[in-house]
């Protein structure tokens, strides 16, 4: 396969690209590109349950949320709290919540995991919207401080610049991402996937298969609240709608299901696919809903295996022919 | 009778009117639950369809009388027709890509609908002669509540005969409890799937009608219902019909006392109820299976 040189070679020819980004295509295409990165890890933080693991959950967007309301209600209230550790109390937000919710949902499955999830997402939605004191209801909190990313004594950013705050996500939502992919090559990984294929015979191999869950489930919880978070760094506001409603839980299901929940870049290309579609519609027509809908009903229909699916599919036709030829040139 | 009793009362007649409605969707939720091992989130979905078909046809200057006939008439129809050119195809692919697909479903059916009538609440008020009060035994009651509350028990005993007392109700029963059998015994077991989707579409699509008086037509209205019944459902167990309707009873009331003391968390406290029966029973009150 690919060697070492140009594996290295790709690396660095991406990070160049990544680099020039925002110089080259501007400002409304950087942020176009922040929104996709922040989709992308909010989606294969859900791949980690629904690909790795096997757990179809409807309320993803609560850990979204949580992370996202951590860090804005942190920066609202607290003064002068510097960036990363506002950012840090958003993914701990998270994370929190996932370990109070564990002991119920680590124990149920299937059906009961997924509408018990869209239960949690309902309450929360509606606590949200209720609790106008604390999270300002249906207008959100909106203009909090963006304290900027210093190293004391030493530099500063102001993250109010695009392209400084384009650098910082890319940094963040591709180490997270990077992290998640690392999470998936442990000894753990594996035990997920075990988990997935068939829990009892991870039981019978000595395997605790709940705690193992659990410490799954919190994890993705915690990427889930780093896209939050970024999200609330970003825009710099969040409100109910667009963080925890549950159109926005079912987004990362989209993306993962159009790209594939079988590989871990499955739900980047799904979220690209839709970030390009959702681009492409509104300039049509307001109803994204509808065609978000009709694409995942032809996904599900014709290609179950979702984008990446399609690509293997491809290059395995490909293959074979080339296999073919070399069979056939072989005697001669 | 004081004043704080007829509170009671009416928010008691109001409970179980709810409690009846949920019952109408959950039914026939439960019933395609049990058969094919479907769980369909398009089915608020359709009870939110058939409430714009009869808007529709009080539009084109039908009555109240005619869109409750056909209205889920049509919604049931094309339940039918998703069941056998959508659904069926998938089915054997797995939970998820179901839930998926008739979620799917129902963004398509909203965006639809949003193309069609608009996002306003759109009025269907109810039938001259039911829109008044009735006095029974010194107390007023709205005489339409009264009437969902009497439409339903017909249905569920039209339905418990069916079921029952019929031998199209004896394959249904007989095909939740086992369809690989029933196929085996020479019935054409995917064309009662078809019917039965068919009839548990056209109960939601009833509940639509009905309903719609009371809250008004628009995009949302299947979302908190829908919600309610998948936790009638869920807490019910699945496939119960029984667990069902006492569940949906019991949702009704503490969903109308609810909005009585605590107005502003009357919605939560129907899912911490789903939740806590889950935590503690994850087969749901009388559900065998997961």
């Amino acid at each position: 396969m690919m060697n070492n040189k140009v594996k290295w070679g790709l690396w660095v020819a991406g990070l160049i690209s990544l680099a020039l980004y925002p110089h080259i295509f501007g400002i409304y295409f950087s942020n176009f590109f922040i929104t996709f990165a922040i989709v992308a890890l909010f989606a294969i933080s859900y791949n980690l349950l629904l690909g790795y693991t096997g757990l179809l959950s409807f309320g993803h967007a609560i850990f979204f949320g949580a992370g996202g309301y951590g860090t804005a209600l942190a920066l609202e209230h607290i003064n002068g709290l510097p960036l990363i550790p506002a950012l840090l109390i958003g993914i701990f937000s998270a994370a929190l919540l996932a370990l109070i919710l564990c002991p119920i949902v680590a124990r149920v499955r299937h059906a009961a995991f997924a509408m018990l999830h869209l239960a949690f997402n309902y309450i929360m939605y509606i606590c949200v919207l209720k609790l106008r004191h604390i999270t300002g209801g249906e207008d959100g909190i909106a203009g909090y401080n963006i304290p900027p990313f210093s190293i004391p004594g030493i530099v500063s950013f102001d993250m109010t610049d695009p392209i400084l705050f384009f650098y910082f996500a890319v940094v963040v939502l591709g180490g997270s991402m990077w992290l998640a992919w690392f999470l998936t090559k442990t000894p753990l990984g594996q035990i997920m996937v075990g988990i997935r294929d068939n829990d009892m015979r991870v039981d019978y191999m000595g395997f605790r298969v709940v705690p193992t869950k659990a410490v799954v489930y919190i994890f993705s919880a915690a990427f889930a609240g780093v896209a939050g978070a970024m999200s609330a760094l970003f825009q710099n506001m969040i409100a109910a709608d667009g963080s925890v409603d549950i159109a926005h839980a079912f987004q990362p299901i989209l993306a993962t299901i159009v790209g594939g929940a079988s590989s871990f870049f499955g739900p980047i290309a799904g979220a690209g696919i839709f970030a390009v579609l959702e681009e492409v519609t509104t300039r049509f027509t307001q109803r994204v809903e509808l065609v978000n809908g009709i694409v995942l009903i032809i996904v599900i229909m014709y290609f179950p295996s979702g984008f990446i699916g399609l690509v293997r599919m491809i290059r395995e036709r490909l293959f074979s022919r080339l296999i073919a030829k070399e069979v056939m040139e072989e005697p001669s | 009778m004081d004043a704080s009793a007829a509170m009671y009362v009416a928010q008691g007649i109001h409970g179980l009117a709810y409690g009846m409605m949920l019952f109408l969707i959950a039914a026939g939720l439960t019933l395609i639950f049990g058969m094919m091992g479907i769980l369909n989130l398009a089915h608020a979905g359709f009870f939110m369809l058939s409430a714009y078909f009869a808007y529709q046809i009080s539009v084109w200057g039908g009555n109240y009388w005619v869109a409750l006939i056909f209205a889920p008439l049509i919604t049931g129809f094309i339940g039918a027709l998703v069941e056998r050119f959508l659904l069926r195809k998938i089915v054997a692919t797995g939970l998820a890509n179901q839930l998926l697909l008739t979620q799917a479903l129902v963004f398509v059916i909203i965006g639809l609908v949003q193309a069609k009538w608009g996002t306003e609440y759109l009025p269907f008020p109810a039938p001259e002669g039911l829109n008044g009060l009735v006095n029974i035994a010194g107390m007023q009651y709205p005489e339409y509540r009264l009437f969902m509350i009497g439409i339903s028990f017909a249905l569920l005993i039209f339905m418990i005969l069916i079921l029952y007392k019929t031998r199209l109700g004896m394959i249904v029963r007989a095909a939740v409890s086992d369809a690989e059998m029933v196929n085996a015994l020479g019935i054409n077991v995917p064309l009662v799937f078809m019917v039965v989707f068919g009839v548990g579409t056209w109960m939601a699509g009833l509940a639509g009608v009905v309903i719609a008086p009371v809250v008004s037509v628009h995009p949302y209205l299947g979302d908190q219902v829908g919600m309610d019944a998948f936790v009638v459902v869920i807490t019910g167990g699945f496939g119960s019909l029984g667990g069902a309707f006492l569940v949906a009873i019991v949702l009704g009331l503490l969903n109308a006392y609810g909005i009585q003391f605590v107005s502003q968390y009357a919605m939560v406290i129907t899912f911490v109820f789903m939740a806590v029966v889950l935590a503690i029973k994850p087969t749901g009150l009388f559900g065998e299976r997961e």
